[in-house]
């Protein structure tokens, strides 16, 4: 009897109503990302589809900042660094080699797991202020590096920088800039299901006790160290991903797109969004980069958006730690039960 | 059989272990004495959580101070905390699957084990629901149940009682008797509460300052007038 009181069909532990929800909720959403998929790229002009090609690779990147910030309580002010890392690399894969473009982006992201991991050695030891200080000198070193050498675009030698460009081709299914908006949705589901399969198994039991305590996890037998330096490959891994991304829609990239404060304004807008929900992270690509440009749309100076931006980090810090994305639930969740009174 | 030789542990200039020896041959073990005896501190060098300046522990032949402490729960040593450490965003049996996670060749017994080790405290049924939503006690029950899940050896046990009702300690008392006998552990067991010690523990080893001042036979060991000295107060034995 014990055996089949904790299992359902699918052999896992038996499925409380609470989950049942989330399935349904699951569902809702695999739905609407699909929909926005197909339908939304047929009425953007070609500034809004690149700038919504780029607002959801930078989604891309934002759900390897929150599985740090959510799951592990860590701080990485590197991840547009790696952004960086994972362009540069696929960007030189690809005028070596010349092949197709998902393995070159695929060699970036790996590429930026591993880099991602050593930037998150220290994590091993601290925390808190001193490890987002590391990260952030390690997003320094990079921009200085990048600055000096700039990206591949088809010179000789291994920085293969040249003064003239040679732009790597779009990837085969997204020639199109609709086609590439498509191209990168897809990507960025696959990513998110890649962090989400983490979160559900072991990886994520294991941080779920690191984060409560590091001395409750090792007396579980969980590999404290293992588990955090997985959660910042994964986290580069995805950030990777997402620069072969950049690189594979503009062709060429700029070390101009990849300084330090970028990293820092990607993680606060991590928080602004929401870093909990999956959802919070396309709030983060939309603010990054789409809200800037939207405000430059309506006539307004885009450096504003730092201003909003800054006042969303307070907001978010004071009175919504669960950012954009858990403001917009707790709303969902107060329609769709009217039982709950606030 | 646990051997531990010559344990000296000094945070700074405070002593909180000197040179504490005990061979405990019994499947459940109590160690009591006055806050600040170092009861925890030893604990923490079970756990690995305190390197010990010298000293030893054995136990059934393994050498436990030369394994890194995550390597220790993987070996067989399960412990509890004072302030219970349960996952409330994890269901209640997630919180019990993570100790299984880091064993080898779990995956096909994972779900009797943890459906055995919930149905031994009590929470069989709410295996699925998030453990954030249980009270004090059951939050308790999860965490003792995660000690017994993945064939323990050794199962340490830091004031499980604190907090509980003298119904629930009650139920604790007979669930820790049962330990040895269901799952095949050792228990070393913590308490401030005499009466817990008193019910469950066949010996137990009194620490004071940090030194050992009785080791034997439970009863025998609460009638040292030195034990009731420690605990009430040393002018009484003037």
């Amino acid at each position: 009897m014990t055996d089949d009181a904790l299992r359902d069909k699918n052999g896992g532990m038996a499925v409380a109503p609470s989950f049942r929800l989330q399935r349904w909720r699951v569902l809702v959403a695999v739905v609407a990302v699909a929909l926005a998929i197909v339908i939304v790229p047929l009425f953007l002009n070609a500034l809004w589809l690149r700038i919504l090609i780029s607002s959801v690779i930078f989604t891309i990147a934002a759900t390897g900042t929150a599985v740090l910030y959510a799951r592990l309580g860590l701080v990485s002010l590197a991840q547009v660094a790696l952004v960086g890392v994972g362009g540069w690399v696929t960007l030189r894969m690809w005028h070596a080699t010349g092949l197709p473009f998902e393995i070159n982006a695929l060699v970036g992201a790996f590429a930026a797991g591993v880099v991602g991991t050593l930037i998150g050695l220290p994590a091993l030891r601290m925390r808190g202020l001193y490890l987002a200080l590391i990260t952030l000198m390690a997003a320094a070193g990079f921009q200085i590096l990048v600055t000096g050498t700039q990206f591949p675009n088809g010179g000789t030698g291994v920085l293969g920088a040249a003064v003239n460009s040679v732009f790597m081709p779009r990837p085969f299914l997204g020639r199109s800039d609709t086609a590439m908006l498509r191209y990168v949705c897809v990507i960025a589901v696959l990513a998110y299901a890649l962090i989400e399969a983490n979160r559900r198994g072991h990886s994520g039991r294991a941080w779920a006790l690191i984060r409560k305590s590091e001395a409750c996890a090792m007396a579980a037998g969980v590999n404290v160290a293992f588990y955090k330096a997985w959660g910042f490959a994964l986290s580069g891994f995805v950030a990777g991903l997402a620069g072969g991304l950049l690189a594979g829609t503009i062709g060429v990239l700029d070390a101009t797109t990849f300084p330090a404060s970028e990293s820092v304004l990607l993680f606060a807008l991590t928080v602004v969004g929401g870093a909990y929900n999956w959802i919070g992270q396309i709030m983060t690509g939309l603010l990054f980069r789409a809200a800037p440009a939207f405000l430059n749309d309506i006539g307004v100076d885009g450096n504003l958006a730092y201003v909003i931006f800054g006042a969303g980090l307070l907001h978010a810090i004071i009175t919504a730690p669960n950012g954009i994305a858990g403001q917009m639930l707790d709303l969902v969740a107060r329609w769709t039960s009217p039982s709950v009174k606030r | 059989m646990i051997a531990i030789g010559g344990i000296s542990v000094s945070f700074g200039g405070v002593t909180a272990l000197n040179k504490v020896s005990a061979i405990f041959n019994d499947a459940i073990v109590g160690i009591i004495g006055p806050n600040g005896a170092g009861k925890t501190t030893l604990l923490n060098v079970f756990s690995g959580f305190v390197e010990p300046d010298s000293g030893h522990i054995e136990i059934f032949g393994a050498n436990l101070l030369a394994m890194a402490p995550y390597k220790r729960a993987r070996w067989g040593l399960r412990r509890s905390f004072q302030t219970e450490q349960i996952v409330d965003d994890l269901s209640v049996g997630d919180n019990l699957r993570v100790v299984l996670d880091s064993l080898p060749d779990r995956k096909r017994r994972g779900n009797v084990e943890i459906a055995e080790a919930l149905q031994f405290v009590g929470l069989l049924e709410k295996a699925g629901i998030l453990a954030g939503t249980l009270n004090v006690f059951e939050r308790r029950m999860v965490e003792i149940a995660r000690t017994l899940v993945g064939s323990p050896k050794l199962v340490l046990l830091d004031e499980p009682g604190a907090g509980l009702r003298r119904q629930e300690t009650e139920m604790l008392a007979r669930m820790i008797r049962e330990i040895h006998d269901r799952f095949g552990a050792v228990t070393l067991l913590i308490d401030h509460d005499v009466s817990l010690i008193a019910a469950t523990c066949m010996s137990a080893l009194v620490l004071d300052f940090g030194e050992r001042i009785a080791l034997g036979p439970t009863f025998e060991v609460l009638n040292d007038p030195r034990v009731k000295a420690a605990y009430l107060g040393v002018e009484d034995a003037a």
